[in-house]
Parts: structure tokens; sequence; C-alpha cells
């Protein structure tokens, strides 16, 4: 019997020794809120506090909530049994019928409805949704010189990343499960905000040039492709990342760096403190003075982020990022990622290389 | 055209116009208010000689349709009956200002006569009322009109025999009314008639033929109000004029007042002299103008005075609208409030009774959010938007007392105001007028009554809360029950029983489930846990 399958195991018990007891079953969660999250300054990543919370079936409020979060429990344990995989989507189909007969009411109605319980159990049991053989979508992508060991529908492939030609390789929702790194040659991880930069990296073959790993999470990340990049940060790998220079490019770095407030609770494994920010950045503009005709103004979401970033105690510690930010501020311009090809096509690759080369970044 | 003709026809035309002009004064505006109003008039007369003739009354009402806007109204009782020789006095001769001299407590301050309706008949039709009146054993059957000339009555005998039976029935045409069965229609004003004089009997015949009873509710009249003499502090400048022109037996002022007011001693009236030593308290009441009248209105407001005496109220009584909204509406609430009598502008002594009815047959009755109001016993179905009643309940915070929207729930609200002079806001008398000291009554006495169908309401809302969690809860123990069955390797059966078990336990019975929602939180100690312990041995 596996961890998970142990720890499901042991929720029923509890349940059913107070049910045993004459008391009505209880499950108690972490709760998942803003005034819950700490972050964690020796391992630099966001993690959920002590904060419990109590759900009750004896209660009007909770009972249907509480019997939804049961049958998910159930019936993953059912996946796990036939070591049969699908998408939270496919299991609230699978939980979508009716209570009985007489009863003019669904276990489920609304997916959007088991998405916040598969969350609850996962905090719960302090697992992951993928070792409940639960997917989500994919959408990050991968070259470079890495080979990996795919063991899915009973085949073993072996798949090689300087192999995958011009649209990469599809890092797949779970990489824990099933899924081993073989060899690993990569001197560093890059980290690029947009496919249309990955594709442009690719073509003039950065990532065999610069020996790295070429990842694009095409926007925020997933969670297979952060537990990739934890991964490779703890195969010593540096991880460096370019992403625009506004709310969104700001955000999507947070959250690999320390992790979202949502996925908090698994703290470290789903958080790479070690990760660099390259660019681009405002600075950028008075090395490259052809940057300055390429900025936008900034919109009213990118100067309130970079206020709201200023107040996040585990970003305002590091003062490079806090002038950079009262730089945005102050001019009220952003500038995109693309915009490093406005002068040459291959100039980005030059970009990357330089900053590195003189360590400029932000951490 | 001889002269003498055309003073006739001048006559003939003036009480005619006079009437037509001031019909709205007289209260026969709008066609279905009319028809109503006429009814009110026959009866209220029929209740108060019932009532002084110390009868039972039982009244019977009957409205056919002869044509559009065109009907016959049969009235009758078992009252006392009128001699023949008054039979004209009572019904053809408009009467004025005669009830101003009582001052009592009596439901005919409303009225405008049963004269100006047979009137109102013979202008409309052209025909005669015709009277049946069984008194003291003679049956006399007469046509009754007036004599626009001489506003004598016209009276036709038409048959005097001997009877054994007793009462009066009065039945006349009328043109332009209506028949309704609206809240401002005869059904209602009898059906509230009825709730608030549970001692009296009322039969209708609807125009369709349709018979409706309002049954008595008890058995014995009401204790006769008894005239009293008005409080110095409840009269006017005009009031004190009135008196004072219709005196007969006082030569002096002095002792006019003494005479004609309730607690005016001689010892008061010489404090009064002082304080209006220009006005000469010796000369003849008849000589008195306003300003000196004026003058002693004002010392009467300066003088203390003992209280007026409370006797001359009788309020409907507690059991009495308990026993009357039962046997009509049949609620499955009711809270009757009666307050003890209080006094306004001073001295005017008055009465509240409120009586809250809630659900059970107001739902069949489709009435809601129904403000039902008397004075001194008297259906006020008009004008109810300025009227002091309507506004002190309607603008009262029902959410308080668990009713949640108050237009919209079956509840009706009854309030009687009981007082020897009603404060009413026009001629019509069919509206309150806001006097701080009753709306204050009638606030408190409608709060009371709310508070106790609140208890019930919020009571029932409780249980019905149980057995809602009871219900929503019960449902999702079998699928429940599998799914732990599944995370656990036990069986299913044995849980699911236990679950059940539980559940059935917390919330069986009004006070089961109270521990669980307040504290929202588990004590786990409120509950039968010695009933459920042996129980899972059992099961084992």
């Amino acid at each position: 019997m596996s961890e998970v399958d142990k720890k499901l195991e042991g929720m029923g018990k509890q349940m059913v020794g107070e049910i045993d007891r004459g008391e009505g079953p209880t499950f108690e969660s972490t709760l998942r809120t803003r005034s819950n999250t700490i972050f964690d300054e020796a391992v630099g990543c966001l993690r959920t506090g002590d904060k419990k919370e109590q759900r009750k079936f004896l209660s009007m409020a909770q009972a249907r909530t509480f019997m939804q979060t049961v049958a998910i429990a159930a019936k993953t344990k059912q996946f796990l049994r036939e070591n049969l995989h699908t998408s939270i989507r496919g299991l609230f189909y699978q939980l979508k019928f009716t209570l009985g007969e007489d009863i003019d009411e669904d276990l489920f109605t609304e997916q959007s409805e088991s998405n916040a319980l598969v969350e609850d159990l996962e905090v719960a049991l302090k697992i992951k949704r993928e070792d409940l053989n639960l997917t989500t979508d994919r959408k990050g992508f991968v070259a470079g010189p890495m080979t990996i060991l795919d063991r899915f529908g009973g085949d073993d492939t072996l798949i090689d990343l300087e192999q995958q030609g011009r649209s990469g390789w599809s890092i797949p929702s779970d990489v824990d499960n099933g899924m081993t790194i073989k060899k690993l040659d990569a001197d560093y991880v890059l980290v690029v905000e947009k496919d249309a930069l990955w594709q442009r990296l690719n073509e003039d073959k950065f990532w065999k040039k610069e020996n790295c790993l070429l990842i694009t999470p095409k926007g925020q990340s997933t969670r297979g492709t952060r537990r990739l990049l934890r991964k490779l940060a703890d195969k010593k790998l540096p991880i460096y990342c370019l992403m625009d220079c506004d709310a969104w490019g700001w955000y999507i770095y947070w959250t690999i760096k320390t992790g979202s407030m949502n996925l908090a609770y698994l703290g470290r494994d789903f958080a790479v403190p070690e990760s660099k920010f390259l660019g681009v950045t405002m600075s950028d503009i008075k090395e490259f003075s052809f940057l300055e005709k390429l900025t936008i103004r900034a919109k009213e979401v990118d100067v309130k982020r970079a206020e709201e970033l200023m107040s996040y105690p585990w970003i305002n510690r590091h003062p490079d990022w806090v002038r950079e930010l009262k730089l945005v501020l102050k001019t009220k311009k952003k500038l995109e990622q693309d915009a490093l090809q406005g002068q040459r096509l291959t100039f980005v690759g030059e970009y990357i290389k330089n900053k590195i080369e003189k360590k400029e970044w932000l951490t | 055209m001889a002269e003498e003709d055309m003073f006739r026809q001048f006559k003939e035309h003036s009480v005619a116009e006079f009437f037509k002009k001031n019909r709205q004064m007289l209260g026969f505006s709008g066609k279905v208010r009319s028809l109503t109003m006429i009814v009110h008039e026959f009866v209220t007369n029929s209740l108060d000689a019932c009532e002084e003739a110390g009868i039972v009354p039982e009244i019977s009402v009957q409205a056919e349709e002869l044509g559009e806007d065109h009907y016959r109204l049969t009235v009758s009782d078992n009252g006392p009956g009128i001699p023949k020789s008054h039979l004209g006095k009572a019904l053809g001769q408009m009467l004025a200002g005669t009830k101003f001299h009582r001052y009592l407590q009596q439901r005919g301050q409303q009225g405008i006569g049963a004269s100006a309706c047979v009137m109102f008949s013979y202008l409309t039709t052209g025909q005669p009322a015709k009277a049946v009146s069984c008194h003291k054993g003679r049956k006399v059957t007469a046509n009754i009109s007036i004599d626009f000339k001489t506003n004598k009555p016209n009276v036709e005998a038409l048959g005097d025999e001997a009877t054994e039976e007793r009462g009066l029935m009065v039945t006349a045409e009328y043109k332009d009314v209506r028949y309704e069965r609206s809240n401002y229609g005869v059904y209602e004003y009898l059906r509230r008639t009825a709730l608030a004089n549970p001692h009296c009997s009322i039969t209708l015949i609807e125009p369709n033929k349709e018979r409706a009873v309002f049954p008595r509710s008890v058995e014995a009249n009401p204790k006769r109000p008894f005239e009293i003499k008005p409080h110095p502090l409840g009269i006017t400048t005009h009031d004190l004029l009135e008196f004072a022109k219709h005196n007969k037996e006082n030569r002096k002022i002095t002792a006019f007042l003494q005479n004609s007011f309730s607690r005016v001693s001689a010892a008061k009236v010489e404090e009064l002299r002082a304080l209006t030593p220009d006005v000469n308290l010796d000369k003849d009441p008849a000589d008195l103008d306003w300003n000196e009248a004026e003058k002693l209105v004002k010392a009467f407001q300066q003088v203390k005075w003992i209280a007026p005496s409370m006797d001359s109220l009788v309020p409907i009584g507690k059991e009495q609208v308990e026993a009357s909204f039962r046997s009509i509406f049949n609620p499955e609430v009711l809270v009757v409030t009666e307050r003890s009598p209080k006094v306004y502008r001073g001295g005017i002594p008055f009465m509240v009774e409120a009586g809250i009815a809630y659900g059970g047959g107001l739902v069949g009755a489709d009435k809601k959010g129904e403000v039902m109001r008397f004075s001194n016993r008297v259906p006020l179905l008009f004008d109810s938007g300025g009227c002091a009643i309507t506004e002190t309940v309607k603008t009262l915070d029902w959410g308080r007392y668990d009713v949640k929207n108050f237009e919209d729930e079956p509840i009706a609200v009854l309030v009687n105001l009981v007082s020897v002079h009603v404060p009413y806001t026009s001629a019509g008398k069919q509206a309150i007028s806001p006097e701080d000291d009753v709306m204050e009554e009638i606030r408190l006495a409608v709060m009371e009554a709310s508070r106790g169908v609140q208890r019930y309401l919020s009571g029932k809302r409780k249980a019905h809360d149980i057995a809602t969690k009871k219900k929503v809860i019960g449902r999702y123990v079998s699928q429940l029950a599998g799914d732990l069955a599944t995370l656990s390797g036990e069986k299913k059966d044995r849980i699911e029983k236990k679950l059940a078990k539980i559940i059935e336990d917390r919330y069986s019975g009004p006070e089961g489930g109270d521990d669980e929602e307040p504290a929202g939180d588990e004590t786990g100690n409120g509950k039968p846990e010695a009933g459920s312990d042996s129980d899972g041995g059992e099961g084992e």
C-alpha cells in the first residue's frame, strides 16, 4: 500500500471512528487564506501557517461539500488501485450522478465545485493532486541536453530533448511519478516567458551554443513546469528567467521563485528560491539606448502591481528589486522582452550571454 | 306660471340640488362606496336599536341587481321595530345635529342617517322606500318618501295587522351604486362589522344569490356605554359655544359650566373667574361670544383638573375579539391585546384594542398585510392613506417580529379605537387623525400583539429549520457512508445505520438540534450519547 493510499484510508478510518463514538464526522484542513500564508525566510518560499479549519458533516452549510470531499477521496482511491489517470474534469464526470432515485439532487453539478475540494483534500492529506492520479493541462516546453525515461501506459520511452525539432518537449502535468532524468549535461536553465521568444532562440540553437536547457512556461507556469524547475535546481543548475518588465512578467517570476499563495501548502516543492531575474529591466535602457524608444506606457495594473510587490516582505528585502520597481513607478513605463529583437533578431542571445557573464540580474 | 308654483319648484329644486352638491360630504362618493355607506346606515341603526332594547342582534342584508348600477337593498333585523307614529320621522326626515348633545361612545358618530339613504333612493329612482315594522304585536307596512317642499316624511300606509314577530325591514331601490367584492364593498364591510361585533349574527345575500353567514361568536350583548358629560380639557371654543347655544336650564354661565361638564366644581369655577377677569361669568350662557369662549377654553388648560372618568369606554374585549376572529378567519396564530384607557388632548378618554392574526384561514381568504381599522366597532374602509392606524401599522419595523414582508404575508392587524369623541381627519369620518397620544397607544398595542405573534413564528421557524436540516443532511447519508466504506474498508450498512441514528437523535424535537448551530462548533456533549452508545454496542 502506497503512502497516499494509507493517508486516504486513515481519513476514512478517522471519520468512521467518530461515527462509532456517536459523533458527527469531521475533517480538518489548513486554512488557505492570505492571512494564513507566511514567508519561510530560511528556505525562501511561501508556506501556509498553522491555522486549521474544521469541516463538519452535521452542518447545513457544510454537509454537501463534506460529502463531496469524501466522494472525491473515495474516487481517487479507486483511480490509484486501477492505476488510471484522469483530469479534474474527468473526475467531475465520474462523480456527476444523482444521489438517489428519490433525491432530486446530483452529487456534483458544476466542475467548479470539485476543483476547490480537490485542493482541500491536497491540503488536508499533505499530498499533491498528481499523487491522486489527477492530471492537469500541459503548457510548458523544453529543449536542450537532457534525456528522460518516461514510464507510461505500460511502456518505457527514452526521450532525448535535443531531438525535439522546432516544437520542443511538452512538459507533462506530473514529472514525479513514472518519470526519471536519465542524462543531464546542461550548465544552466533559461526560462523565457513567451513561446515566441523560445522559438526564436530555438531556431538559433541557443541551447546548443550555450549548453543550457531552454524552457518556456508560456505565461504563468503550470504545476508540472514548476516541479521540473525545482528538480533541475536540485541538480544544482542555475535557473535564469527572462520575462517582460511588467505586472505579468514579475508575477510569473515570483511564482516560480517563492511559490504562489494558492499552492503555499506545498511549500518548497513548488518554489525555486534560487532562480534569478535576468530581465528585462528598466535599467537596461541605460545600457541599450535603442530600448528607450521601445518602451510602453505602464498601465494602471502595472503600477498597482509594482506597489503591491514592494509591500511584500519577501520582495522588499531585496534592494535591487526595490530600486527596479521604484524606477518603474517613477517613469511609468514598461518594456516587453520582444523589444530585445528590435535592433537585430539575434541580439537577444547576446543580451542573455552578456547578462549571465556580468552577473547582471535581480535576485 | 303662478308665483307659488315657481317658489315650490325652487324649493323642491334646492333640496335636491343641495343633496347632489353635497353628496361627497355626506359620504355618497363613488358607486361602491355609496352602497357600502347605505348598508352601514341601516346596519348601525339596527345594531343600536337591538342593543338599546337588550336584544342580541340578528341582521340580514340582501342586495339584488336590477340593472346597470341599479340595485334593490333590503336590511332587516330582529330589533324592537319602530312604532307606527315614529316611522316617518325615523326614515323620512333629515335631522341635523341631534346627536351632538349625546356625549356617548356610539356608532352613529359616522352617520348621515337612514333618512338620507331614503332620500338618495328617492332622488335616483323616484321610488319610495318600503318599511315593514313589527313593534309590540303590530306589523305595519308603509311606503316612505320625503316631501322636498317641507322636508316632511310622506308615509303611505299599506297595512297594519297583529303579529307575533318583531323587527324592522327596510327595502329600497338605488341607482348610481355598485356591488363589488372588493375591500371597499358591502361584503368586506359586513365581515368586519361581524369581527368587531361578535355578539351579532349577520347574513348577506349577494346579487349572485350567494349567501354569506357571519355567525355570532358570543351570546350576550356588550355592556351599554353610558353617557358622560364632557371634560373641560377636551373642549374646543366651537364646542363650548354650541353647548352654550343649546343650553336651556342654566341662567348663568357659572351654573352652565358646572352642570354641562364633568369635574367642574364651584371652586374650579372661581379659579376660572380669576383667570378670565374680563369675562362676566354671571351672564346668560346664550350671550357668550367667540372671544369670551376662547378665553375660557384657554383658562381650561391652566386649571388642574381631576382626570375624566373612564367608565364610559366599552371595548369589544379580548375574548370577544379572539372568538370572532376565530369564527371568521380561523387563523393559525392570533394575539389580541387590550390597553388600559388613556386621554388625548389632555381630556378626551380613549382606548385602543389590537389583534393580530396570522396564517390559517387568512391564506384562503387571500388576506395579505391587511390593516382592519375600526372606531367604536365600526369598520373604516375608506381613506386609509391618511389614517393614524394605517400609518402606525405600516411603519412598524415588522422584521423585528419575524414578519419579513408585511405586505406579502398572510397577516391581518385589527385596531379598534374606542372613544366618546373619535378624532377623525374629516367630515367623511373614515380616517383617524394623527394625534400623538393616540398614535403612541396604537403603536404600543400593535407592538404588544406583534411580540406574541413573533414568539409563535420564531418557534415555528426553528422547528421548521431543524426539520429542514434533518432532511437536507439526511439525503447525503447513503452516499457518504458508501464512500467512507471505500476509504476505510468497513461495511457500508453499519456506517450508514449509525450515521442515520446520530442524525435522528440530534434533530428530533424542537429542542433537539438547538445546541448545534448557534455555537457553530462541534460540542459533542449536548446530545444523548447514552442512547447512541448502547445502540452502537448492539450493532457490533
